[in-house]
């Protein structure tokens, strides 16, 4: 007998009863979306720029540029000065990335972003700094209604990213900047 | 009413005081209080450690001296034997009977909450006390909220005990946390018992209270050995010597 | 004989408590994050109504785990990820060698998974010749020290900043004496970076497997399991068979609460969904069972399979914070290891590793009724004649003892005598764990039944 057949015949005996599945009817939080996603991805150690748009994050990119910094961007409108490399592994040296997000969760301040749109996959965590963009009007309230709108096709990849990472492994303080980015800065387009 | 008074091995043998009071606080109420023969055990040592063939013999001759017993309640002043009462009574006897009696089986802060309030008191309190939010009482009976449950508020020790003029109810550091007795806790996990004893007595006496004040006996004697050996500038109250004493 | 008895949990604590101004650093840390989580928790008005949701939705998945990991596994097949079924630990690492060893991996990444330690995956791998890298902070740092994790989400939570700083500087090179948390990260980050980007395949452990999605979500807040996942084109998840959930929606009710209840913040800094490999990679999930199967047949300790290894009960849990998660006895500590962990544990000293006081299950985000289950084992114990302690030689005294009002009243009457009469240095040696710790009781005069007798009767 197969590890799975033993498995699954194990489980046709169980010991709790029958449940049904419960109804998901939790009242969202919906005043003021772009304050709250504001509030929590301060809390998670992120900045939201609400105001300049594109223009402001294309100013800003261009200052890290001249500073001689490695910008990769995503986002169609915004340029930076490195293309997407042939291997993950190259982008090892890369400053800041700009990245499309698809839409934000104001309970959280966590953005969806999905590999159509990283390139390779990596380019979100390898990055040391990270730009994200998003749309105003593309914020949700909360985890159950990002459920019904992101975009994870089969085969694909897809991370909600809520600020920079971080750790509090030593003694418990927080540290920003693990891993992944050691920053994010959020832009409305 | 006509109420049987559950007095647990503990109370009878090591703290009548509390019982003392407890009938004392009921009569002036105007209950008829009457104390049924015959009570030993209601098995919570052993069944805590999970033997219960060691436990029948106590649970059934302790639910056999209320079976039958003409009163509208049987109140307790001790939650963590009210509670081990109720669950191992069911364990061992599923009759109408044993029923009957779960049925009337009350924790003394319930019942002066939910059946009996106090209507006045005759005589102030004029101390401060620090409440021990006990675990049983707490978790398993519906004493008050936790702190872990979010959401809407509820406590009925201090509604019980914020009528006594003068007093001042305050509560200590880690309100609920577990004052570490456990039952043979104590006896198996010395060292974490006593530190988590050690803490609680701390926690209350940093209050500035008087009293420490709680409904479970077995929590008060574990921090009441604990305050003596810390020589801590406080003293335990089981919440019936309170109540009685502003009656 | 004596092996068994320094391995019983009171004797592990006892030790641990005789440095008490570490045990108050240890209690104080974990509940601060308690204190975290209450703030967090109470920041949603519905978060009770998220817990009933929770709960009712893991028994559901429960009471149909093999028609769910059937939807999984095929969803998963549809969208290229290969997937393995093992019924016990030593089954899960030779699946996880082959898969290894096939492509010739010398060097594998490895993000947190409390199921990798349950199987004893490193030493097994790294026996076979296979360098195992944990990429976790804290569990990086008990790798280099030679040490189990003791918490599941803050594994390192025991050592001061001053040790992981010595640690670090004979491991990787930090400068001696330094114990800033910032500097000790960021060293840790360059260290492991270059570990990540010379790694020849990553594995991660699993949070949450979708079944009707065939996909996997992987939370951290330090990005080690993305950064492991999508460099190497070789990455693997494992999973026990527990973590499956019908669909995105139960998936995110647990991520309103994971984060919430186990640190106090609203999201990991990632949640991470992989439905199938990188372009040109390869991706294996597998399939653990490992006793799980044979708790779902106890009514009881079937409601541990909803744990979603929050923490939570850890934080809260009053003899956890002064005895510490080295303790236990097992690769878990804590609550919820009692849970899963009691059964197999030699010492059958775990499950009275707790006063049943019943703060993990009012803090548990599924209500898994932890007091409950520990209560429960104990009972199992009991009935299996494994009861620590000396517990089977005294329980028939007392439960005799306890059941004759004669014997009671006799001996109390007593005791009443003796502690009112004898010096308390007399009695002390007597009363064992009682009078080490505390003072004894004052002696009433008579037994409240006397009283009764004499002013009532």
């Amino acid at each position: 007998m197969s590890s799975k057949d033993y498995i699954l015949n194990a489980l046709k005996s169980s010991g709790i009863a029958p449940q049904a599945m419960p109804v998901f009817n939790v009242a969202p939080r919906i005043d003021d979306l772009v304050g709250q996603f504001e509030t929590n991805l301060n809390t998670v150690a992120g900045t939201l720029h609400r105001e300049g748009g594109l223009t402001a994050l294309q100013l800003k990119v261009d200052e890290l540029i001249s500073q001689g910094l490695q910008i990769i961007s995503m986002v169609d409108a915004i340029k930076g000065n490195r293309e997407v490399t042939a291997t993950a592994h190259e982008l090892r040296d890369i400053d800041y990335a700009v990245i499309p997000g698809d839409l934000g969760v104001a309970e959280n301040g966590a953005i969806w972003v999905n590999n159509k749109n990283l390139g390779h996959r990596v380019t979100p965590f390898i990055c040391e700094n990270l730009f994200l963009v998003i749309e105003a009007d593309t914020i949700v309230a909360n985890m159950h209604q990002a459920a019904s709108k992101v975009t994870l096709e089969k085969g694909e990849f897809g991370t909600f990213i809520a600020g920079p990472s971080k750790t509090a492994d030593i003694e418990q303080a927080l540290v920003v900047g693990a891993h992944g980015a050691c920053s994010l800065n959020v832009y409305l387009a | 009413m006509r109420i049987a008074l559950f007095i647990p091995c503990l109370v009878n043998q090591m703290m009548p005081d509390v019982g003392i009071a407890t009938l004392e606080l009921l009569e002036k109420l105007g209950h008829q209080v009457i104390l049924p023969k015959g009570q030993t055990c209601c098995g919570q040592p052993m069944t805590n450690s999970g033997c219960f063939n060691e436990a029948k013999k106590t649970t059934l001759k302790l639910l056999n001296a209320f079976k039958g017993v003409e009163c509208d309640a049987i109140v307790c002043p001790a939650a963590s034997c009210l509670v081990a009462a109720k669950e191992n009574f069911h364990e061992f006897d599923s009759s109408p009977e044993a029923q009957a009696v779960i049925d009337k089986l009350y924790e003394l802060t319930e019942f002066l909450h939910d059946v009996s309030p106090i209507p006045a008191f005759s005589k102030p309190f004029p101390h401060k006390i620090s409440l021990q939010m006990s675990c049983h009482g707490i978790r398993m009976l519906d004493l008050a909220t936790p702190s872990e449950q979010m959401g809407p508020r509820n406590n009925k020790v201090e509604a019980v005990l914020a009528q006594i003029p003068q007093i001042e109810i305050v509560y200590p550091d880690r309100r609920d946390e577990c004052c570490g007795f456990g039952g043979t806790f104590a006896l198996d996990e010395g060292a974490v018992s006593g530190k988590m004893g050690k803490d609680k007595a701390q926690a209350h006496a940093a209050t500035g209270a008087a009293y420490a004040v709680g409904f479970d006996p077995s929590c008060l004697l574990h921090i009441d050995g604990m305050i003596k050996r810390q020589k801590l500038p406080i003293q335990i109250r089981h919440i019936a010597q309170v109540l009685n004493a502003a009656l | 004989m004596s092996n068994k008895n320094s391995a019983v949990h009171a004797k592990k604590a006892e030790i641990f408590c005789q440095d008490e101004a570490r045990v108050d650093w240890h209690s104080k840390a974990l509940w601060t994050v308690r204190e975290k989580r209450d703030r967090a928790a109470g920041s949603l008005p519905e978060w009770e109504q998220l817990r009933q949701i929770g709960s009712e939705m893991k028994l559901h998945t429960l009471t149909n785990l093999g028609q769910y990991l059937e939807e999984f596994e095929k969803n998963c097949l549809e969208n290229g990820i290969q997937v393995h079924w093992a019924k016990d630990g030593a089954e899960h690492n030779r699946i996880v060698h082959k898969i290894l060893a096939d492509k010739k991996v010398k060097k594998l990444v490895k993000s947190k998974s409390m199921l990798t330690e349950e199987c004893h995956l490193n030493p097994y791998l790294e026996g076979h010749g296979i360098e195992v890298i944990d990429t976790d902070l804290g569990e990086r740092i008990i790798q280099l020290a030679g040490q189990p994790p003791s918490h599941i989400v803050l594994p390192a939570i025991h050592l001061k900043r001053g040790e992981v700083g010595d640690l670090f500087h004979e491991k990787i090179g930090t400068e001696a004496g330094a114990s800033d948390p910032f500097y000790l990260t960021r060293a840790a980050r360059a260290h492991l970076r270059e570990q990540f980007l010379s790694a020849d395949a990553a594995m991660t452990g699993v949070n949450m497997a979708v079944a009707d999605k065939g996909a996997v979500v992987v939370c951290t807040n330090e990005g080690n399991a993305d950064m492991g996942a999508n460099l190497p084109k070789l990455q693997l998840h494992s999973m026990g068979i527990d973590k499956v959930v019908p669909d995105i929606d139960s998936a995110s009710t647990l991520l309103r609460m994971l984060a919430r209840n186990a640190t106090g913040q609203p999201v990991t800094t990632y949640s991470s969904f992989y439905r199938g490999p990188q372009e040109g990679g390869e991706m294996h999930v597998i399939i653990v069972d490992n006793g799980r199967t044979d708790m779902l047949k106890d009514k009881i300790l079937a409601e541990s399979l909803k744990c979603i290894r929050c923490g939570g009960c850890l934080n809260t849990c009053p003899v956890y914070r002064r005895s510490g998660g080295h303790s236990y006895n097992y690769t878990i500590p804590g609550p919820i290891g009692i849970a899963v962990g009691a059964q197999s544990d030699d010492t059958n000293s775990i499950p009275w590793a707790c006063t049943l006081c019943g703060s993990c299950s009012y803090v548990c985000p599924t209500k898994v009724p932890l007091d409950k289950i520990i209560h429960h084992h104990r009972r199992l114990k009991a009935e299996a004649g494994k009861l620590p302690y000396g517990k089977s030689s005294y329980m028939p005294l007392v439960g005799n003892f306890m059941a004759s009002e004669t014997m009671l009243n006799c001996s109390m009457s007593v005791a009443r005598t003796a502690l009112k009469v004898l010096p308390g240095s007399l009695l002390k040696p007597f009363s064992g764990a009682w009078g080490k710790y505390r003072e004894l009781p004052t002696a009433p005069n008579s037994s409240f039944e006397a009283w009764f007798k004499k002013n009532r009767g």
